[in-house]
């Protein structure tokens, strides 16, 4: 029983990662109808420029927050002038762009950073708990309750708020909205923004359990990418259930079943997919888009 | 009912873009013969390592044409060529180990690769968009564990190597030269598979498909199997890939079929550019040369340099560098009166654009050739066909 919480507790922290990737994911998707592929490179990057601070001499709290800033400044900036020209042409063109986004930050970090494991400090103590004597780390718990905060508090921004209202305005019909005085341009750029921040939070979080890479989140951004799908591209709490069920889900399956273990337990989100999709094709909470000829 | 099906190959003919396609039939055949002559010649009188390099784009630019049947002509997004590639060069590994006739494991390499696509594809193209990427994303993602798994058919992580493709005594050829004969007879042959495939009826199903599934419906044409048709060739192709890769490099690993791969073959896809043979080629190049190019140049900045040269491509030209002479004609011959060519100046319609897209693209293309009345006549004719559609 106590190693089952210990996984759980585990697969809901590695899964709140996947799910702040997996929100910026939907967010994006939903201003722009893209898929961004350097979703998990500029998370990465903003935990290498908060590593910069730190080596600064910033605190550790200062320089995350910064960090978080930049990536929503980078992602807005990124949006404007790279993604913009390709949002009303060939949607593959422009996932393209995103992939050549992604190498060229890479890329980037490799030449300032180089490709060497950096040590990343942790913003939770690295202490253990004891919970119906299971032990449970403060930072897997820590991450998971940070995760579900920044989950609360974007529903309210988008739900309560005037800027709320206009992104999802945009998200809905971008013509419309130009028609109705919207800056439409300046809101996708807002969108952009928040999905980068929300992607940094996430790099920031994993960095001390990962060590600081390039390629850090490769694997973290296809796990986002099946909570996406599994949850519905239009479902934000969807993505986020779906995360943590596909964090809980691998992690019990790696240790419980001997015939799959560590090395293809990456395989169980999408047997999971395969099958969801088949028997619900808009996802576990998506809605049924119906497309007039 | 015939009109968007008869348009569609104007936009799609990549043959139509060159000007050789503009001259008349004699030129065109000199062309291809003198083409063809140098293809053959070639090698005789190129180093090693040059004859090495152009064995390699030939064994991507199939890989990436079957990549561009699913996605760029049928516009189903797939992440998982590669996998179809990897298997295609385990089979052929497998064959080569067991001593079986290479006529036979080349056959058995495309089948297997094709039956495991169908399979696949009988599933995902139930799905939307978006549903089929994510199911062959795992494709490559799952068969690199897998592969790793399967130590006895695959080696595992060690990978497996088998020879087959020495020059034979009596041709008197050296081995590079060998092998770029072979590869150049089966991606020839893939070519000229493909690209009937396109302009005949089933390139029109998987344009319509590709522009409006309920159209095709409409129409009698099944979006459903065209998508599993589209999908399975995708995968013959990539594992005649895989065969004409282990040709070439002798050796597979559970590293041949990796994610990052697979997204490399999707840029060169888009690069080459979409919906076109002849960019699956330029395409195919791409993935081999580029790597070369910025290693030679510097090694450390091997990412960032592929990351900026694919914007910088992409910016510059979106619909990829086989457009290049159509960008330049426009820009350089905008005065010029050249009656043979102006349906081939016209931009392929947005690919998944609504009307309303369509219409302001329609405009751009007013735009783009301004006072030239026979020109504009040619396009408000298409443009009026499409807009039947």
């Amino acid at each position: 029983m106590g190693t089952f919480i210990q996984l759980v507790v585990d697969g809901l922290s590695t899964g709140s990662i996947y799910a702040a990737l997996a929100l910026a994911i939907v967010l994006v998707n939903q201003a722009t109808g893209l898929i961004n592929f350097a979703q998990g490179g500029l998370a990465v990057l903003s935990g290498y420029v908060a590593y910069a601070f730190v080596q600064a001499g910033l605190p550790l709290v200062v320089a995350i927050i910064l960090a978080v800033a930049l990536s929503f400044v980078l992602g807005a900036l990124a949006e404007r002038f790279l993604v913009r020209r390709f949002e009303r042409g060939d949607p593959d063109t422009a996932v393209v762009v995103t992939i050549g986004l992604l190498t060229l930050i890479t890329g980037i970090i490799a030449v300032i950073w180089s490709y060497n494991n950096l040590g990343f400090p942790s913003l939770f103590p690295l202490t253990s708990v004891d919970i119906l004597g299971a032990v449970v780390s403060v930072r897997s718990l820590a991450t998971t309750v940070t995760i579900v905060v920044i989950m609360v508090v974007l529903q309210l921004l988008f739900l309560r708020t005037k800027l709320g209202l206009a992104l999802r305005a945009v998200a809905d019909s971008p013509a419309s909205s130009a028609l109705s005085g919207l800056p439409v341009g300046r809101l996708l750029m807002v969108g952009w923004g928040l999905a980068a921040a929300l992607g940094a939070v996430a790099g920031v979080l994993v960095a001390p359990q990962l060590t600081l890479t390039p390629g850090m989140l490769d694997t973290a951004l296809v796990y986002a990418l099946a909570a996406v799908i599994l949850g519905g591209l239009s479902s934000p709490i969807g993505c986020v259930v779906a995360a943590w069920a596909i964090g809980v889900l691998e992690n019990l399956v790696a240790v419980y079943v001997p015939f799959i273990g560590h090395d293809l337990k990456i395989a169980v989100p999408f047997a999971l997919i395969f099958v969801i999709l088949i028997l619900r094709p808009q996802g576990l909470f998506g809605r049924k888009v119906v497309v007039r000829v | 009912m015939r009109n968007p099906l008869s348009a569609k190959p104007l936009s799609v003919e990549p043959q139509s873009v060159k000007p050789v396609a503009t001259g008349n039939r004699t030129v065109r055949i000199v062309v291809l013969v003198l083409v063809a002559v140098v293809l053959l010649l070639a090698p005789l009188n190129l180093p090693p390592f040059a004859n090495q390099t152009l064995v390699r784009i030939g064994v991507y630019a199939v890989a990436v044409l079957g990549l561009n049947i699913v996605m760029g002509y049928t516009g189903q997004v797939n992440l998982g060529q590669i996998f179809f590639v990897g298997l295609g060069a385990y089979v052929t590994a497998y064959g080569v180990k067991q001593g079986w006739n290479i006529l036979l494991v080349f056959v058995l390499a495309c089948l297997i690769a094709g039956v495991v696509g169908l399979l696949v594809a009988l599933a995902a193209a139930r799905l939307g968009g978006l549903a089929i990427a994510m199911v062959t994303i795992a494709l490559p993602i799952v068969g690199v564990p897998l592969a790793k798994r399967l130590e006895g058919f695959t080696g595992g992580s060690q990978g497996i190597s088998a020879r087959f493709t020495d020059a034979p005594d009596w041709s008197g050829l050296y081995n590079d030269q060998w092998q770029y004969y072979i590869i150049l007879l089966v991606t020839a042959a893939g070519f000229l598979l493909a690209r009937n495939l396109v302009r005949g009826k089933y390139g029109r199903a998987f344009g319509v498909v590709k522009e409006n599934e309920a159209v095709a419906a409409s129409m009698g044409v099944s979006p459903y199997r065209t998508k599993v048709l589209a999908f399975t060739v995708a995968s013959i192709f990539g594992g005649a890939s895989g065969f004409l890769y282990l040709a070439a490099v002798q050796y597979t690993s559970p590293e041949t079929l990796s994610f990052g791969h697979s997204i490399s073959l999707l840029a060169a896809m888009v690069i080459g550019g979409a919906g076109s043979i002849a960019g699956s080629l330029i395409g195919g190049a791409y993935y081999v040369l580029v790597p070369l190019l910025t290693n030679a140049v510097d090694p450390g900045l091997t990412t960032v340099s592929q990351g900026a040269i694919l914007l910088i491509v992409l910016f510059l030209l979106p619909e990829g560098l086989v457009s290049l002479p159509r960008v330049l004609r426009r820009i350089t011959g905008r005065n010029r009166d050249r009656p043979g060519a102006p349906q081939r100046t016209v931009p392929a319609p947005a690919p998944g654009a609504g009307s309303e897209k369509q219409a302001d693209q329609h405009q751009t293309e007013h735009q783009a050739i301004p006072d030239q009345t026979d020109q504009q006549q040619t396009i408000q004719h298409q443009t009026g066909r499409q807009d039947q559609a």
